[in-house]
């Protein structure tokens, strides 16, 4: 089946909706998922890697944060956004503070970020910290549509508690022979043996240094510098600059 | 003084802005003093889906002159203006171009900024 993504250029998405919070998950003290479910009977449509626009009400102000989705446009659930506790952040301090039943407000989904298709070319996910959100959803539609390429995705987080989804991701390494995990901690623990130093290094050593194939796609997300440190390293390197995507928050 | 003078494709009225650089910025969105920036700061709003943080195109704008009073692209606007519908030589997102001189710029809000993408 020929499956068509069109970009639409119309005014819903900046239409605002309301969401009532059906349930939040505490991951950690510092990361919790909110369950939306928006307040209307048509579907809501988005691509993997997509994000909302929250209007948030703080201090007499709308505040305009975006949050990635975390779910998968096919789930029947409702609709998932994962988010940590930033320090003097206004938005993440207003979400901490809603429970179950609230209501808020938004538009979306937004975003370029994406993943429709399975890459034509060995995948590689580099996911930092908290950027593992958008990035899991991309894997999932990849592996929905078996992937004819391999699919390997770099995890780093400080410690094991800060591992996301952590089961659906072990999983996928069981039932799918194409996807390969690796990850990546900086304070790692005795029970779970991880990679040492950091992403950047193990990047330029295994996919600069070590062979010279260029066809790769690299899908990379996570907070502060080192996504634009990663971009620069491997287009520096001689991949495609289409073929290297990021979103840094 | 800088001003920011804002022409709207749609064919809404335009607005300007006079504006004191060492009063910049004026809110939180976007790069402190960016054309974002001075336009919330002043009442006139501009669509900025993620934040003014970069990672959406909905603030794009069009500049039609004073573009040498704007801080240069970096390379992530430019990553993402390639996926802005409309895009021209002289796009900007609204979030990343700062005022750096006094002087005037004219910007063009096109009358699509959306990259909505969906099945």
């Amino acid at each position: 089946m020929i499956r068509l993504l069109r970009v639409r250029m119309s005014t819903d998405s900046r239409q605002v909706s309301e969401a009532t919070i059906e349930r939040i998950v505490e991951h950690n003290p510092d990361t919790r998922s909110f369950f939306l479910c928006p307040r209307t009977d048509q579907r809501f449509n988005f691509v993997p890697g997509q994000f909302l626009s929250l209007q948030l009400p703080v201090d007499g102000k709308i505040l305009t944060r975006p949050y990635s989705i975390a779910s998968n446009p096919e789930d029947e659930e409702p609709l998932e956004i994962c988010l940590n506790l930033v320090p003097g952040g206004q938005g993440s301090h207003y979400l901490f503070s809603l429970g179950v039943g609230d209501s808020v407000n938004f538009t979306g989904p937004w975003g370029t970020f994406t993943l429709d298709q399975a890459p034509a070319a060995e995948g590689i996910f580099l996911a930092d910290g908290i950027g593992i959100v958008p990035i899991r959803p991309m894997i999932h539609r990849a592996l929905m549509q078996n992937a004819q390429f391999s699919l390997r995705l770099l995890y780093s987080t400080d410690c094991e508690q800060d591992l996301l989804y952590r089961n659906d991701i072990e999983m996928w390494t069981r039932q799918y022979v194409q996807f390969s995990l690796e990850i990546f901690l900086r304070h790692p623990s005795e029970r779970r043996p991880a990679l040492q130093g950091s992403l950047l290094e193990y990047v330029e050593d295994r996919y600069v240094k070590r062979d010279e194939d260029r066809s790769r796609c690299f899908y990379i997300c996570g907070v502060g510098a080192q996504v634009t440190q990663l971009r620069d390293l491997l287009r520096g390197a001689g991949y495609q600059r289409r073929a290297v995507l990021y979103e840094k928050w | 003084m800088a001003t920011l003078r804002i022409l709207y494709e749609t064919g809404d009225p335009e607005k300007t802005i006079e504006f004191d650089l060492d009063k910049a910025p004026f809110q939180h969105d976007g790069q402190p003093g960016s054309i974002l920036d001075v336009m919330l700061g002043h009442g006139i709003s501009l669509e900025h889906a993620c934040g003014g943080n970069c990672a959406c195109t909905t603030c794009h704008v069009i500049v039609k002159s004073g573009m040498a009073n704007l801080s240069e692209n970096e390379e992530t606007e430019d990553d993402l203006l390639d996926r802005a519908p409309g895009l021209t030589p002289t796009s900007r997102l609204g979030c990343q171009a700062v005022f750096e001189k006094d002087g005037e710029v004219v910007i063009i809000v096109p009358r699509y900024t959306i990259n909505q993408q969906v099945k």
